[in-house]
């Protein structure tokens, strides 16, 4: 960790480790996300990532959704939740949202590029390979 | 009924009954990815059947009556499909808005509809209601709901090409 506004997050099968990288925000995750309802754990944990995001005038999020092998349709909807939010912002708060999959795992395949349209003006999905 | 029963019929066939935990979900998605993999040696069908077990089984978890509900997984080489079918029993309330959802989703274009819905679950609070969409919609299968009084079979069908 590079930074304490940034935090990582490790529970129920999941793991989110964001890291500055110059002045774009990193996030990766690992795992799944099929909890009950995760909403619990992850919309808090969005919220306050956008909040520090905003507060430091990064323009550039990059989350890796490559090792998650799985995730529900309540994990779905946090990232929906996250973008629905994000896309509100005014410009001089705006960010660009990069989603990063694999296409090899199905549900990154049609989930991303589907999440993406919601925003097309801030969400990017980028196929990454290896 | 506490303890999975996993039961394989034959090659083309698997049937597991288990309690409404939502903890043999995740095992439940693994095993059906796996046997499909195997029996239809496609990757992404198999991947596809088994998120519709899982959201199905969210589904039925949450909205079970009672300790009955159970997963039925068939594949039927005959007619060129495979059916996922979840059985569980349910109150009225619960089934009348299943009804209207999936009359809702199967009514327009299902990117359309998926995108709308994302919409509206993000303004509100509580369950995502994403399951059956996704199904439709990511997995490209086609949805079908029996009601015998209290209990519901819902079956996600999915075309097996070539087969």
């Amino acid at each position: 960790m590079s930074d304490n506004a940034f935090t990582p997050l490790s529970a129920d099968g999941l793991s989110i480790t964001p890291q500055m990288s110059g002045d774009v925000l990193r996030v990766k995750m690992t795992g799944a996300v099929e909890m009950r309802d995760p909403g619990e754990l992850l919309n808090p944990y969005w919220t306050g990532l956008d909040d520090a995001v905003r507060a430091k005038s990064l323009k550039r999020v990059e989350v890796d959704l490559r090792d998650v092998n799985f995730m529900n349709s309540s994990g779905i909807l946090t990232l929906v939740r996250w973008i629905t939010k994000a896309k509100t912002h005014a410009p001089d708060q705006a960010y660009k949202l990069v989603l990063q999959y694999d296409r090899n795992v199905t549900w990154q395949r049609t989930s991303i590029p589907t999440l993406a349209k919601l925003a097309p003006q801030i969400v990017e999905p980028a196929e990454v390979n290896g | 009924m506490e303890a999975m029963q996993i039961t394989p019929v034959s090659s083309d066939y698997v049937e597991l009954r288990f309690g409404p935990r939502w903890t043999y979900i995740s095992c439940v998605r693994k095993f059906v990815a796996s046997f499909f993999m195997i029996g239809l040696a496609d990757k992404e069908r198999a991947e596809q059947i088994s998120m519709a077990a899982s959201e199905l089984l969210e589904n039925a978890v949450k909205y079970a009556s009672d300790e009955e509900s159970y997963l039925k997984i068939s594949i039927a080489k005959q007619s060129s499909v495979v059916d996922v079918c979840v059985k569980n029993r349910a109150e009225p309330h619960h089934i009348n808005t299943l009804r209207r959802e999936l009359a809702l989703i199967q009514a327009g274009n299902p990117e359309s509809v998926y995108l709308k819905k994302m919409e509206s679950a993000a303004m509100t609070e509580g369950q995502s209601r994403l399951g059956l969409i996704r199904i439709l919609y990511e997995a490209n299968a086609k949805l079908r709901l029996d009601v015998h009084d209290n209990e519901v079979a819902i079956h996600a069908l999915f075309p097996l090409e070539g087969a």
